[in-house]
């Protein structure tokens, strides 16, 4: 009897949550749908997931921009910008959580602020700033102002915290140095997290698109979600082409997501995310 | 001064801050000195053309109060709030407790639920400017199966707003699911297994287990949910520009507007003074409140 009423509560589960996972796909399967239509099909009235399959959206997207040299660019930015926050990060996390200095709490409690200010509030002198350096323009002008990431550095603290300190008592008894600590005991036990961090922060960077916007003027140098503005007029924009780039764009972020996914739960888990 | 620093002195103080040095030196120019600079620029005006930065005084701050689109955009802000920030919350933990009670199938939804998490902003906001066009979008196309004609979502006053929040829950409801699941996670089963045997049913266990127990994450959502839907820029610039007639503009897209569309560097910079108090306000307020309501 209990088990027949478990095996209907799961399928009631299943079925409402498979209704879930259509609204959520609709506008995934939507615009692969549209990528593969002529645009005199878009326009025409039809129902957009059937009719004949056409691949001239996706030739204009990747012959008719450069696209490969944006995505290049967008990798470029993606990938030193997280490996540099999470050096930044690591060192900073590893001072909160193994060290005792005068300080120390109100330092972090400012990581913390810097962490709930919208970084719009100081756009326009971050902007001057790097327009001082000569930095417009430039990839060390879109990465280096958000280098030091307070999510970084709150995450990888807590995650810290939970390791034994024992571990690194015996390991400067063993003769190592601070910095050895920190990269032997701190960093190689916390593969998890930095995985999970490295991800979700190489995607918003890699997905960012206010600060490039700014910043990067030169269309050799622009990140891929700026691409899009090529397709698309004050009064008119081609669908298939849009589309089409919409859905190659994504598959780069689709195949870390694929990889990854496993850590980032495990990840939020070990970190204990509280506030 | 060498002296100072040496042996296990220099071990307890020095070395921490060489480990800070480069966040506090990246801190320092890109965060204290532009916030310092914002807060100054606030009191000049500036075209950012010109040398000439005259101090003024209020005139910003006065001049943003006797601004409509001003008043407009802030309204907006709390609206947009109210509309993403509860619903997202609510959907995602009901998620987290379904899926974690489920035999089979987890892994598949929780993939699903958090692709609009970490897809691309722009993507998803081009797909769904798309997706909301009367005549040809998908929106309108599926209500007139049911016999409804679909109005203009996004440019139309009344439903604009509305439209980019529905995009926002889409959008972030997954990552609250998420945060809710690593809780659940932590959760000590052996609670939940004394308070059956007290003869608690699922209800009670929910009540008086299962929320107080996630309170510190939920307190975490919400102070990092309200920051983050203030900070709501890609959408409204590429959905709707905040239009039409500012009925969906808020206020980092008219920082944007008034600083690199019309060069008006002191309202910008007054904007963004009064973002950043809304923002501590905010926070000081549920972190308060939270000293009540939360359980460690």
């Amino acid at each position: 009897m209990i088990r027949y009423r478990k095996l209907t509560e799961e399928t009631v589960k299943q079925l409402l949550l498979l209704g879930l996972v259509g609204l959520v796909l609709l506008p995934i399967f939507w615009m692969i749908s549209i990528s593969l239509r002529s645009e005199e099909y878009v326009f025409s009235g039809h129902l957009l997931w059937t009719g004949p399959i056409h691949w001239d959206g996706y030739k204009k997207a990747l012959w008719d921009i450069p696209f490969f040299d944006w995505l290049a660019n967008s990798l470029r930015i993606g990938v030193l910008q997280t490996l540099g926050q999470l050096f930044i990060g690591a060192c900073a996390a590893f001072a909160f959580a193994y060290y005792r200095f005068p300080g120390r709490d109100i330092l972090f409690l400012f990581v913390l602020m810097t962490m709930m200010i919208p970084m719009q509030v100081t756009l326009v002198p971050t902007y001057l700033i790097v327009n001082q350096m000569n930095a417009l323009n430039t990839f060390s002008g879109v990465i280096v102002p958000h280098l030091a990431s307070g999510f970084v550095i709150f995450l990888l603290r807590q995650s810290f915290l939970t390791l034994p300190k024992e571990l690194a008592e015996a390991a400067t008894i063993d003769g190592c140095g601070p910095l050895r600590v920190m990269w032997n005991v701190y960093v190689r036990l916390s593969g998890t997290i930095l995985w999970t961090l490295g991800v979700l922060s190489f995607l918003s960077n890699f997905n960012e698109f206010n600060w490039p916007l700014l910043v990067l003027t030169d269309s050799e140098k622009m990140p891929l979600p700026l691409a899009f503005q090529y397709f698309r007029s004050e009064t008119q924009m081609e669908w298939g082409a849009t589309m089409a780039l919409a859905t190659l764009s994504m598959i780069p972020v689709l195949i870390l997501y694929l990889i990854a996914q496993r850590y980032i739960v495990d990840g939020f888990a070990q970190s204990g995310v509280k506030g | 001064m060498i002296k100072l620093f040496t042996g296990s002195r220099w071990k307890a103080i020095g070395l921490p801050f060489v480990f800070l040095a480069p966040a506090l030196a990246l801190y320092a120019i890109f965060f204290i000195y532009p916030f310092a600079f914002t807060f100054i620029l606030s009191f000049q005006h500036w075209d950012m053309i010109g040398p000439d930065k005259p101090f003024v005084g209020w005139d910003n701050y006065v001049s943003l109060n006797r601004d409509e689109v001003f008043w407009k955009s802030l309204k907006n802000t709390f609206l947009y709030m109210f509309m993403t920030m509860p619903l997202s919350l609510i959907i995602g933990f009901l998620l987290a407790l379904i899926l974690e009670s489920l035999m089979r199938g987890r892994a598949f939804y929780r993939f699903v639920f958090y692709l609009p998490v970490v897809s691309s902003i722009v993507v998803i906001s081009i797909l769904w400017s798309m997706m909301y066009d009367q005549q040809h979008g998908i929106v309108n196309e599926l209500l007139s199966v049911f016999g409804i004609e679909g109005p203009n979502w996004l440019s139309q006053s009344s439903t604009s707003l509305w439209a980019v929040a529905i995009v926002g829950i889409w959008k972030s409801f997954g990552y609250e699911m998420l945060l809710y699941i690593s809780g659940l996670k932590a959760i000590d089963k052996g609670l939940y297994e004394a308070a059956s045997i007290d003869g608690a049913g699922r209800l009670r266990k929910l009540v008086h287990l299962t929320l107080p127990l996630l309170s510190p994450i939920t307190l975490f959502i919400v102070i990092m949910g309200m920051i983050s839907s203030f900070q709501n820029f890609a959408l409204i610039k590429i959905m709707t520009g905040g239009g039409p007639n500012n009925s969906s503009n808020v206020l980092v897209y008219q920082l944007y507007q008034e600083a690199f569309q019309f060069f008006s560097i002191g309202k910008a910079a007054a904007i963004s003074i009064l973002l950043f108090l809304i923002v501590l306000a905010i926070t000081v307020v549920q972190l308060k409140i939270s000293r009540k309501l939360v359980h460690y």
